[in-house]
């Protein structure tokens, strides 16, 4: 039932927020991928203030050959409950024109308004603060749910590379 | 010609891509398979076509800048065992075959898959200790130095030839420390904060301090390394009631996790008959970084007594470590690299073994150098604003250490460690005067080389710079026994004993002091407090036997000889005595046995050479009678 839903999901990438939610939230995630793994925490979190306010959560996997099976099981593993969505076909990458995990785009009403990392704790490859001094992601989610319309912005988001299709 | 070259180069090119199965495949297995596997520490395998592919573009980011594999020291530097390094060419190619679309080839070019031993690395160990209660590890924040501490339960002294660490979930274990605490000293720290162990990091041999002649060995593991077992010569001595302190650098991982280390040990069967030392670098005493400071420096240096054998390196710093050096200076001026690190991680931190141990003459000076960047800029910087750092255990502390194992090859009169030890303990004198235990530890030179008056004063001025501490007024309680001061020895020794009632040297020597001067009954009351916190000390044993023969009670006497004999075999003395009680009681074959025993030992004592004819010809006498 859940994995006819992410096809579904996929294949209509409805980012035009149909439940009339302030907006959508596109966060990348690999299975395999560490730094996004270590973000668990952090993105569940997000999606458990945010949800109630109005703000409409996916969790993407961009990764070509991964089983719907297999997504729900790390999606259980790593305790999240934010909706999946399975993105073999890079639908959703395209869109929103992600290069690593984690990173995060956020679209209101269907307009890309923020592309990047979630905060800035991960400064490079194997190179990290201790904790974030920026929350870039939290801050959009936070002007969005006030009802305002933040700027647009883009970071650069660090972590591992979605790879291109075969 | 020229033309020609050039066309043979591309036909070259031409005829030879870049495939998975030709020349990505040897490298990935040689470089990265052997912690990117099934259980390992790695996130995911890179054994097969599919894998590699499915994270080529990622191994080629990790692999420019040189995060993976991870290799810290600067090629040139220091020629180490196991280096894990791709050259530039490599990295070529791996960007070349995913520009190319990632070709698999063809299948003949496939080499076989690396075999990796599964489980413990060198077979099954003569000892498993395991942590009693796991170990729970959040989800989230930020990395955790913790220090486990497992009692090693071994019945009789061992001799370790190898170490194998199993953290039971590597995949959040960064690398593992492993320290020996023979005093059971870091027990009381254990579940403090209601889980096993207790936080910080300890670097190598921080246990060691307080005991001269550690067995000096780096206990160190870090996931895909290869593990070799020391030489029977280079083996360590495990005692019974020791500790292993095992600390280790976790990683959250994103899930709540535990885990349950196990350590293996491999023994020898002989002591070892080498024996390295720690050469320590550091300067934590002018550790003290401004905040802002982006190039804050810590230099040391100390001149070498002897020459050494230099076997493996091991910096150490926290968070704002910047860049390491170290070299040596030989005596014609020249330079040797020990090591360069230019962008020092904690996270990579490693014990380097050189692949031929490094000699280096009497009169080198070795030279260490680490900077620290306390700005903001520093993204590793704990510390949001910066704050004054000082030295210390905890992660917002800072350390700046280099070790070095040696080797001083056995040649002159002296043990050559001793020389060493005289020279570093010298030098940190010359860094912190008046330093407690640089003092002490000189007092113990100079009592091992019988050098009393000097011992009697370097233990004064420990007293002075430590008067609360049981080891100065033992040393010095010990260094007037020598010189034949009773009375100050027994007030020293006893003062020593209020300080620290267990304390045995103290103890041992106050009864020594007190038989010299011919109070026997108190002499035998201190053995027996000794007896009674160790039971199989052997120099109480055989001190309790020496009394009660001056006290001519022979059964007690005997009693405690044979057992002083069990615990010592190798004690001539005691092999001497107890041959002279058997004989006194009749016992002939036992007593002859006990002098050959004796003479075996020591074969130039023309004592017990006429003790044993003797014996020998009463039991000869005896049998012609019958």
């Amino acid at each position: 039932m859940l994995a006819a839903l992410c096809l579904l999901l996929s294949t209509h990438l409805p980012l035009l927020s149909p439940h009339g939610e302030k907006a959508v939230v596109l966060l990348f995630v690999r299975t395999d991928c560490p730094v996004s793994n270590r973000y668990a925490p952090d993105l569940q979190r997000l999606y458990e203030n945010f949800a109630r306010q109005g703000i409409d959560f996916r969790l993407v996997y961009p990764e070509h050959g991964l089983t719907a099976a297999a997504m729900q099981r790390h999606r259980g593993e790593y305790g999240y409950t934010i909706p999946a969505v399975l993105d073999a076909g890079h639908q959703y990458v395209a869109r929103a024109r992600a290069k690593v995990t984690p990173e995060a785009a956020v679209f209101v009403h269907g307009e890309l308004i923020y592309r990047g990392r979630i905060d800035d704790r991960s400064v490079d490859i194997g190179k990290e603060r201790l904790a974030a001094t920026q929350h870039d992601l939290e801050e959009v989610l936070a002007t969005v749910a006030a009802g305002r319309t933040p700027e647009r912005r883009q970071t650069e988001a660090v972590g591992c590379a979605i790879e291109n299709l075969p | 010609m020229r033309w020609v070259a050039l066309s043979l180069v591309t036909l070259l090119t031409a005829s030879d891509p870049v495939t998975f199965n030709k020349q990505i495949a040897p490298l990935i297995f040689q470089n990265c398979s052997s912690c990117h596997r099934p259980g390992e520490t790695a996130p995911f395998s890179l054994l097969t076509y599919e894998d590699v592919r499915k994270r080529a573009a990622q191994i080629v980011a990790v692999t420019q800048r040189r995060y993976m594999p991870p290799w810290s020291p600067e090629p040139g530097y220091g020629d180490f065992a196991s280096e894990r390094r791709l050259t530039d060419a490599q990295l070529g190619l791996l960007a070349e075959w995913v520009k190319a679309g990632c070709p698999q080839g063809d299948r003949a070019d496939l080499p076989p898959q690396p075999h990796f031993t599964v489980g413990w690395q060198l077979g099954p160990p003569d000892l498993i200790v395991k942590l009693a209660k796991p170990y729970q590890l959040a989800a989230s924040g930020s990395d955790v130095f913790r220090n486990f501490v497992i009692p090693v339960d071994v019945k009789n002294t061992k001799y370790v030839r190898a170490v194998e660490v199993r953290p039971g979930n590597k995949r959040i274990v960064h690398h593992a420390n492993i320290l020996i605490d023979r005093r059971q000293s870091m027990r009381r720290l254990d579940g403090e904060d209601g889980q096993p162990g207790f936080a910080g990091m300890l670097d190598s041999a921080e246990t060691h301090s307080d005991t001269f002649a550690p067995d000096s060995h780096f206990l160190f593991w870090k996931p895909g390394t290869v593990l070799e077992a020391n030489p029977d010569d280079l083996s360590w001595q495990l005692d019974p009631g020791t500790d292993l302190i095992l600390n280790m650098h976790l990683r959250p991982s994103g899930k709540l996790e535990a885990i349950q280390p196990e350590v293996g040990f491999y023994f020898s069967g002989q002591p070892p008959t080498k024996h390295p030392m720690l050469v320590q670098l550091e300067h934590d005493g002018a550790l003290d970084i401004p905040p802002g400071a982006r190039d804050f420096e810590v230099t040391d240096h100390v001149t070498l007594p002897v020459e050494v054998d230099v076997l493996a390196i091991y910096p150490h710093a926290h968070y704002l470590g910047k860049q390491v050096e170290a070299w040596a200076t030989l005596p014609s001026g020249a330079r040797t690299w020990l090591i360069k690190i230019n962008n020092w991680d904690i996270n990579w931190q490693a014990v380097y073994t050189y692949r031929m141990p490094v000699r280096l003459p009497r009169g080198t000076t070795i030279g260490m150098r680490i900077s620290y960047d306390n700005s903001a800029s520093n993204p590793r910087n704990p510390s949001n604003p910066p704050k004054r750092v000082l030295t210390g255990p905890r992660s917002e502390d800072e350390m700046g250490h280099v070790w070095l194992q040696v080797l001083p090859p056995k040649e002159s009169a002296e043990d050559p460690r001793v020389t060493l030890q005289e020279a570093l303990m010298r030098r940190r004198l010359e860094k912190y005067p008046g330093d407690f235990a640089a003092q002490c530890n000189l007092g113990e030179l100079s009592l091992m080389r019988g050098q009393l008056r000097q011992a009697v004063s370097e233990f004064e001025q420990a007293v002075q710079a430590g008067p609360k501490s049981a080891t100065a007024h033992s040393g010095l309680g010990t260094g007037l026994l020598a010189e034949g001061h009773y009375d100050q020895a027994i007030s020293e020794l006893k003062e020593a004993l209020r300080l620290d009632p267990r304390h045995l040297n103290a103890r041992l020597n106050l009864a020594r002091a007190l038989g010299a001067q011919g109070d026997l009954h108190s002499a035998a009351a201190e053995l027996d407090g000794v007896l009674r916190q160790k039971p199989d000390n052997a120099e109480a044993q055989s001190g309790l036997g020496f009394v009660y023969f001056l006290q001519r009670r022979y059964d007690q006497a005997l009693l405690h000889y044979q057992e002083a004999a069990r615990l010592r075999p190798e004690d001539a003395d005691v092999q001497t005595y107890l041959g002279t009680l058997l004989a006194m009681r009749g016992d002939l074959p036992g007593a002859i046995k006990a002098f050959e025993e004796s003479l075996k030992l020591n074969p130039h004592n023309d004592v017990v050479r006429a003790y044993l004819a003797r014996a020998r010809a009463a039991l000869a006498a005896k049998a012609k009678r019958y």
